[in-house]
């Protein structure tokens, strides 16, 4: 379910919008780059040219004194507006001696200055000033007329180019995490269905290249070399128990054979070995059995099955053995729940569990069994007020052959662990908890919906 | 049982020598078959009236031989013995067509009882038992001794029926916890003692105490008992 969740919606998290921030910073350092470019460009062309209007007013050779320069000014200009340029000249004392542009002198070389030409508004220019012999200035003046165009412009291109950077490269950065993580929902999902058991499982391979195609090899390699191990583990313990049994029967044959040819004290000696073969058999029996459910051999028939009903057979059943006991078994509340299992094994894991009240609690127990139903779950509850497990056994007794503190008691030691198995094989859990006093044994399954129990 | 000899095929000669001496003991003839194809060959010589098959065998396996059997008619009762043990190798048994399944390793009781039941095809249906004075009435789940009634639970029914048509028969624990409990595991506990005392006790205010255990064997419903 977890990976089909995450398939429907992957979960980007802050990557798209990490990405949209760098592409929007990698955008505005690409057009802060252009602009100075083309400044540097425009300050270069605007310079040539104030130059080239410089070389024409200072003819080398010819007088450069202040008036002769005006009266140059002068025939240059002939009173007619030329070009776009401005011209000043400014005494040693910094009045304007000629040109009705209104600025403060600026000092020799270039400068970026502000003037007025009789219009209301200053405006912004590019000055190349020249100090003649005398001490006079003269100023040549232009407009900056692309620099500000480009000034004008700037805010406008800044945003849009922003906008863009963030909508691109947000959207670049969603789909290519989408793609990863639908790509990588398909490995949690089979890590999901391995996890709950289905060593069948392989990641999906199809239309994958690259690095995404290496690593899902390399994941299925290793779960198929798992999946190895643990067949081969089921297997070991199946024909383990299997090919015992042969033996065991031969030996047991051979124990219960002329017995009567036997001396009292050999036929007790006898009946012993025959118990201990007995119980031999038994544990045997129980291992095979946790392999079986554990590795869903169990040619099981799941089909919708309500619980109360089980729960009160069952109840019926053990009541006489608790009883027989010194104990006393009691049905709580039912609620009539409905879950997808197989009624073999919930048959036998209430036994089970009802078999442990009946053989570690002392007489005069009391335990219950009811069923309630929360939002997703049906649970069986199994409490008893005997004296229950300490918190931190409570881990080791679900493992195969692990008892209670009380491990000179009867059974083959694997009923916990195969009761777990069994809760595991119908995605269940089981649960042991403080009864204050005694013991809680929780048995949660996932509940089917009610529109699917028909009957 | 006839005086028919009951065949027993079975490679194992230990586990073969016992089940024919037991065969002897209750009074039965035996034939012992090692393999396969001489099974199939004595049970064509036609004078076999029950057999005990095991599974593994080194030729012909046991699932095989019996549904060659079953295939050509022959309705002989047969009771497999493996040691496969799981439900699913149990039901694979019996489809195949055998009376019972025996798991190995097994008690002699166990077998005997099993084949007494096996080959004891009339037994009594139907819905409303009777052993002597003793009636069950299904409908109402009532045991009746003359015109005096008793209730008693599912459990306590369906064990007292299943003696029933077994009465004067050995019925093993195992076998009534396959019928009347439907269990396929062995529960390792007091189950069937625990509820036959309980109906043994319940029989007993009725004043009928047809039922006896049989230590190490089983129990069994004495016709005799149950008020002439």
């Amino acid at each position: 379910m977890r990976g089909l969740t995450f398939l429907a919606q992957p979960r980007i998290g802050r990557l798209a919008g990490q990405f949209g921030l760098a592409f929007a910073l990698a955008m505005a350092g690409a057009g802060a780059l252009l602009y100075w470019q083309a400044r540097a460009q425009i300050d270069d062309e605007v310079e040539t040219s104030l130059r080239r209007e410089q070389a024409r007013i200072l003819v080398p050779g010819a007088p450069q004194d202040t008036a002769a320069i005006a009266r140059r000014l002068n025939a240059l200009t002939g009173g007619r507006v030329i070009s776009d340029k401005g011209h000043m000249l400014f005494a040693a004392d910094g009045r304007a001696i000629w040109g009705r542009i209104e600025m403060a002198p600026p000092p020799p070389g270039f400068a970026d200055v502000s003037f007025r030409d009789g219009r209301p508004d200053w405006r912004e220019g590019h000055a190349l000033t020249a100090r003649l012999p005398d001490g006079a200035r003269l100023v040549i003046i232009e407009h900056s007329e692309a620099v500000e165009n480009i000034h004008a412009m700037l805010p406008r291109t800044a945003l849009i180019l922003v906008i863009i950077s963030v909508v691109v490269g947000g959207g670049a950065a969603w789909l290519f995490s989408a793609l990863i993580a639908q790509r990588l929902a398909r490995t949690m999902a089979a890590a999901d269905a391995l996890a709950r058991g289905d060593l069948s499982r392989r990641i999906p391979d199809a239309g994958l290249d690259g690095v995404f195609a290496q690593q899902v090899a390399g994941l299925n390699r290793m779960i198929e070399r798992m999946a190895d191990m643990v067949h081969s583990q089921r297997q070991f313990a199946s024909h383990l128990a299997h090919d015992l049994r042969t033996p065991l029967t031969r030996l047991r044959a051979l124990l219960q054979a002329d017995r009567e040819h036997t001396d009292a004290a050999g036929r007790q000696l006898l009946e012993r070995a025959e118990r201990e073969c007995r119980s031999i058999i038994a544990i045997f029996d129980a291992l095979l059995r946790l392999s079986e459910i554990e590795a869903g051999r169990h040619p099981t028939a799941m089909a919708p099955l309500p619980l109360a009903p089980i729960i009160e057979d069952v109840a019926e059943t053990m009541e006489p053995v608790i009883a027989d006991a010194g104990s006393r078994l009691e049905l709580g509340a039912l609620f009539p729940a409905t879950i997808r299992g197989d009624v073999g094994l919930v048959h036998q894991l209430l036994v089970n569990l009802l078999d442990n009240v009946a053989l570690h609690t002392p007489a005069q127990t009391c335990a219950t069994i009811g069923l309630s139903q929360t939002g997703t779950e049906a649970v069986i509850t199994i409490a008893d007020n005997g004296p229950g497990i300490a918190e931190a056994q409570r881990d080791r007794v679900m493992q195969p052959f692990e008892r209670g503190t009380a491990s000179n008691r009867p059974g083959s030691g694997l009923g916990l662990a195969i009761a777990d198995a069994i809760m595991r094989f119908h995605d269940g859990s089981l649960e042991l908890a403080d009864n204050g006093p005694g013991l809680a044994v929780r048995l949660r399954f996932p509940l089917l919906r009610a529109g699917m129990a028909t009957f | 049982m006839a005086q028919k000899p009951v065949l027993v095929v079975e490679d194992d000669p230990i586990i073969a020598g016992v089940i024919c001496r037991s065969l002897a003991a209750w009074g039965h003839p035996s034939l012992h078959a090692l393999t396969g194809r001489e099974a199939l060959a004595l049970e064509r010589e036609g004078a076999v009236g029950a057999i005990i098959l095991d599974r593994m065998l080194p030729d012909i396996g046991g699932i095989e031989i019996l549904s060659q059997w079953r295939a050509s008619g022959c309705n002989i009762p047969v009771l497999m013995l493996s040691a496969l043990g799981s439900v699913q190798d149990r039901v694979e048994g019996l489809k195949a067509g055998a009376d019972d399944y025996l798991t190995k390793p097994f008690d002699d009781a166990e077998l005997e009882a099993r084949l007494a039941a096996i080959c004891r095809r009339n037994l009594r249906k139907g819905d409303d038992l009777a052993v002597g004075r003793l009636r069950l009435d299904n409908a109402a789940h009532r045991a009746f001794l003359g015109d005096a009634g008793i209730d008693l639970n599912r459990k306590q029914f369906s064990m007292l029926a299943y003696l029933m048509r077994h009465a004067d028969r050995v019925v093993t624990r195992a076998m009534l916890l396959e019928n009347v409990w439907g269990y396929a595991f062995d529960p390792a506990t007091n189950i069937v003692e625990s509820n036959l005392s309980r109906l043994r006790g319940r029989l007993q205010a009725l004043g009928c105490d047809a039922v006896e255990t049989l230590r190490g064997e089983g129990y069994v419903l004495r016709s005799a008992k149950c008020g002439a």
